[in-house]
């Protein structure tokens, strides 16, 4: 096969432009289909240890230019009229030069300069072998991931990643950079989600990903399908991967500040079947107050005290004589701001001024730092003590978990990504998450993990994953507008990184200097659907193209499925509850509430939505707190005797 | 169909040394010396000719628009370099001598046939048996320099004229081999750089014509002259014929293709060879100068000889130099 195909160039090497192990030089006809990214194949002429040298490159520069030694003889030789060129009865002759920066070289040793020898266009096969993806597209031991298909003078490659480089164990994570507005980014991470779970190999166990949906309605509707072309569909063949949406998709918000209605944009009654509430009570918060409380607020004193509340008041039974050995149970915000009442209330009547060795004041700072939380996370964070959480422990293998934070406060949205991603950690550390390996995927990574400004629990945590947690089977997939604007260590550490249409500016950054000046060109002129991919099996950045997800896009979900109009409390609660049960209706919600407190009904509403009984009617009115039945005054059977006035009474009437 | 006819360099510079080291003991190496083309130019003349076209050598303008006429080119190179020198200073030459036709098709021009040879070249009569056949043993072919000279030359700057004359003379005959294949073969007019007098066949085809850019011999005098040197842009002197005891009659002119005012009086001016036209020899010499007037663009920069040459000579030129 190889024999019958025509070369398309050949090695060329002066003393001034020599080639090396690394890079080569080729010239071409001018008609060739080589461009810049374009993979091609030499051959050697000449035997080194039996074997004709084949050499894979990937074309990184192109020059072109003609027999004239200086701009000014062709104007001498057009009399400064540019019209007349076209008259000429030749053209002058003209180069195509490329030069190529070398995927392998086959045999590996010794390793030599690239010989002169005829250059041919690659095939799927040479793709194959270039890209070191022989070693991993194996019957038997496949790991191959597919990203997308090279496409070059009539060559279409499915490009594969390497499942232990992209998931781990051996490398982990991926990064993606480009330019807002392209839908790049997000497009090309559910995409590769799809591919993963379409040839994540059977061996490496299951997988599940966490989406942290963190702007609009980006990742709201990943389980409804989108339109695809003839084109997409020919590269979603190309790759073996089934267009459509995610089967398995939950969602999880939390509460408005209201706590009638969830914080979400895919709050549309038709799509609420897998939307969950996210609520945490005390418990769940105050492992993480660090998160929520910077340094200023957080000084040695303030943290033991946390420590102390967290160790031995929490979910404890607590007594102290100054409390007057009253028993103290607290599990919710409410119950730990009535213990810092009493405590506080104490401390004054005694005329204290300290308890336990901590000091009224920075009793008083935690109790309003603590206090605070409830309200700046409104929600999220319960008084009730209430959770309703991400089902850790039970993760389905294939699922997405989205967890819709766009609408949310900076500290809601650090204190979720800070939780979930430890209780992630935790399970999987103790193999019972569900699953054996989980995707992270974070957006607007230059926001959580910048690589300047303080020190945040979040970027530590976020460098705790890319440092380490390829093996626990945590992988992040994340993503960013600008690459250098991000900590190095979390970018270093992903083995796979993609490219989308890049910025100039950004382009300049020393970051990108190891890239040559036509392949950041050709990045920042990349159409939508084209990727640049590094990936660690890929000696050279690769150029492929990916589908169009072939789930709905975020703007056209929002279209056709507008968000929930803000509705009153009985008809959220029928709309809440009619996703365990459609034959409720307005009328019996309505006469269940009755004259009941709010947070009564949503405590209700809340216990029976983290529940899903089987009679929802029943559970639901168990949770309402019994009103008392009206009850009219007993009456006497007698009649009482009007009191009459002693007859010595002198001011009676 | 174009063919290629090439003789590859069988040592490199390096093995051609040791081998002649060993061939040729008695012999000295040298290195660096200047090709034996730079040394002793002919000598200028001035020769007459019969004009043919009207009673004396005037200037006419060329009638008519120009026009693509040649769909091809061709010329040759040839290269020296003294290997070495047997005692009495004879030298030792490796000669290499090329020629080529490039096609024009889709205005680029491709190759549609190439000929190089390489051979030694020295004097026969100056080496014993034993080193001649020793060399002749060898990969190259040997040329005997001094074959048609009527008496032993001695002179060692003779004996270089003799090595460089032999090399010009394989050099035409390569050049000349192409232009006949070409006249035979193909039925489309081809611009040859040099004169088509040394073979019948080709001096007396309609298909090939000759263009002479050296001036070391110009066939006019006195007022002819100063009617050649004085030829506008897109002027041509009238038709004479150009004829001589070893080689074929042909009809030529002299044609100016650029203005030359404020240079030389040869600046841009060319002479014209082709076959002796049967009638019509104004309508001829028009069509053959629109013909090359029309390859003046691109010019042939940044070939010192720009403003003579045309840029499809230039071409092989700079083909062979790359196959050489």
């Amino acid at each position: 096969m190889k024999a019958a195909r025509a070369p398309l160039g050949r090695v060329v090497a002066t003393e001034r432009r020599p080639n090396t192990p690394h890079e080569f030089h080729f010239w071409t006809a001018l008609d060739s289909p080589v461009g810049i990214g374009t993979i091609v194949r030499v051959e050697g002429a000449n035997p080194i240890g039996g074997h004709l040298p084949q050499i894979y490159g990937i074309v990184v520069e192109g020059f072109s230019y003609t027999d004239l030694m200086t701009p000014i003889h062709d104007l001498l030789g057009h009399d400064g009229t540019p019209g007349s060129a076209s008259l000429s009865a030749t053209q002058r002759t003209e180069i195509r030069l490329y030069t190529a920066h070398v995927l392998r070289q086959l045999p590996e040793e010794p390793l030599q300069p690239v010989p002169m020898g005829q250059v041919f266009l690659a095939n799927d096969d040479d793709v194959a072998i270039g890209l070191r993806m022989d070693g991993y597209l194996k019957e038997g031991s496949r790991t191959g991931i597919p990203v997308g298909v090279y496409r070059a003078g009539g060559t279409d490659a499915p490009i594969y990643l390497d499942a232990d480089f992209l998931i781990g164990p051996e490398a982990a994570h991926l990064n993606i950079t480009g330019v807002s507005g392209l839908a790049t980014k997000t497009s090309a991470i559910e995409w590769i989600m799809s591919s993963i779970f379409s040839h994540f190999p059977a061996q490496k166990g299951s997988i599940a990903a966490v989406a942290f949906n963190v702007k609009g309605p980006d990742l709201c509707f990943l389980d409804q399908p989108g339109e695809i072309g003839d084109d997409d569909r020919a590269l979603y063949e190309k790759c073996g991967v089934e267009p459509g949406p995610f089967r398995n998709v939950k969602y999880y918000a939390p509460f408005k500040s209201d706590g009638i209605s969830l914080n979400t944009l895919r709050s549309n009654e038709a799509l609420s079947h897998n939307v969950l509430p996210l609520t945490w009570g005390l418990r769940e918060v105050l492992q993480y107050a660090e998160v929520l409380l910077n340094k200023d607020d957080v000084d040695a004193k303030a943290d033991a005290l946390i420590d102390f509340i967290r160790e031995r008041i929490v979910d404890r039974e607590f007594s102290d004589p100054l409390l007057g050995n009253k028993r103290y149970l607290v599990r919710s915000f409410a119950d730990l701001e009535a213990w810092f009442r009493d405590v506080l209330s104490a401390l004054e009547g005694k005329n204290a001024d300290g308890w336990r060795t901590h000091h009224v004041a920075t009793i008083r700072k935690v109790r309003n730092r603590l206090s605070n939380i409830s309200t700046r996370c409104a929600g999220l964070v319960t008084d009730d003590g209430a959770v309703s959480d991400l089902p850790f422990g039970s993760f389905d293998d294939r699922t997405v978990y989205v967890i819709d934070v766009a609408s949310l406060e900076e500290d809601a949205q650090d204190l979720i990504f800070a939780r979930v991603v430890t209780k992630l950690r935790e399970h999987l550390e103790k193999r019972d998450l569900g699953v054996n390996h989980v995707i992270v995927f974070v957006d607007e990574l230059n926001k959580y993990a910048p690589n300047d400004g303080q020190e945040t629990y979040v970027r530590k945590m976020l460098l705790d994953l890319a440092e380490r947690g390829r093996y626990l089977g945590l992988v992040l997939f994340s993503a960013q507008q600008f690459r250098s604007q991000v900590h190095r260590r979390v970018v270093g550490n992903s083995g796979t990184a993609l490219y989308g249409r890049m910025d100039a500016d950004e382009l300049a950054t020393p970051g990108y200097a190891v890239l040559s000046p036509a392949v950041k060109t050709k990045l920042a002129t990349l159409e939508k659907g084209q990727l640049m991919v590094r990936h660690p099996h890929f000696t050279q950045p690769i150029f492929v193209r990916f589908p169009r997800p072939a789930v709905m896009r975020g703007r056209d979900g929002a279209e056709r499925y507008p968000q929930a109009v803000d509705v009153d409390l009985d008809a959220a609660v029928l709309r809440s509850l009619r996703t365990l049960d459609p034959s409720l209706t307005l009328g019996w919600v309505q006469n269940a509430i009755g004259i009941r407190e709010d947070e009564d009904v949503i405590r209700a509403r809340n216990a029976t939505l983290r529940e899903r009984p089987a009679d929802v009617r029943k559970f639901f009115l168990a949770q309402l707190r019994p009103v008392v039945a009206p009850q009219d005054a007993p009456r006497s059977t007698t009649a009482t005797p009007v009191r009459v006035a002693p007859a010595d009474d002198p001011y009676g009437f | 169909m174009p063919t290629a006819t090439l003789s590859p360099a069988p040592y490199s510079a390096q093995s051609l040394d040791r081998w002649l080291d060993e061939t040729v003991p008695d012999s000295v190496a040298v290195q660096g010396e200047a090709p034996l083309e730079l040394s002793n130019p002919d000598p200028p003349r001035l020769s007459q000719a019969l004009v043919i076209e009207g009673r004396d050598l005037a200037a006419r303008s060329v009638e008519g628009a120009v026009e693509v006429g040649f769909a091809a080119f061709l010329d040759g190179r040839q290269s020296t370099e003294t290997k070495r020198y047997l005692r009495g200073g004879v030298p030792i030459v490796l000669g290499s001598v090329g020629a080529a036709i490039r096609e024009r098709r889709d205005r680029r021009l491709t190759t549609w046939e190439h000929r190089v040879e390489r051979a030694l070249y020295l004097s026969r009569p100056h080496v014993s048996h034993e080193v001649w056949q020793a060399l002749r043993s060898g990969a190259y072919q040997v040329r005997d320099t001094t074959e048609d000279a009527a008496a032993l030359l001695a002179h060692p700057l003779a004996l270089r004229e003799a090595a460089l004359q032999r090399v010009q003379h394989d050099r035409e005959r390569v050049e000349e081999s192409l232009a006949k294949r070409w006249c035979l073969e193909e039925t489309r007019p081809l611009l040859i750089d040099g004169g088509i007098s040394g073979t019948e066949s080709v001096a007396r085809s309609t298909l090939a014509v000759g263009v002479v850019k050296s001036h070391r011999t110009l066939y006019a005098s006195g007022e002819a002259l100063n009617v050649v040197l004085g030829l506008e842009e897109r002027q041509r002197s009238s038709v004479f014929v150009v004829a001589s005891e070893k080689r074929e009659r042909v009809a030529s002119w002299y044609l100016r293709l650029r203005n030359w005012s404020r240079r030389d009086p040869m600046w841009g001016l060319v002479r014209v060879e082709v076959a002796m036209p049967a009638s019509d020899v104004t309508g001829r010499a028009d069509e053959v100068s629109r013909w090359i007037l029309a390859e003046a663009h691109p010019v042939a920069l940044p070939d010192s000889r720009w403003d003579k040459m045309v840029y499809g000579v230039r071409d092989c030129e700079e083909f062979l130099r790359a196959v050489m």
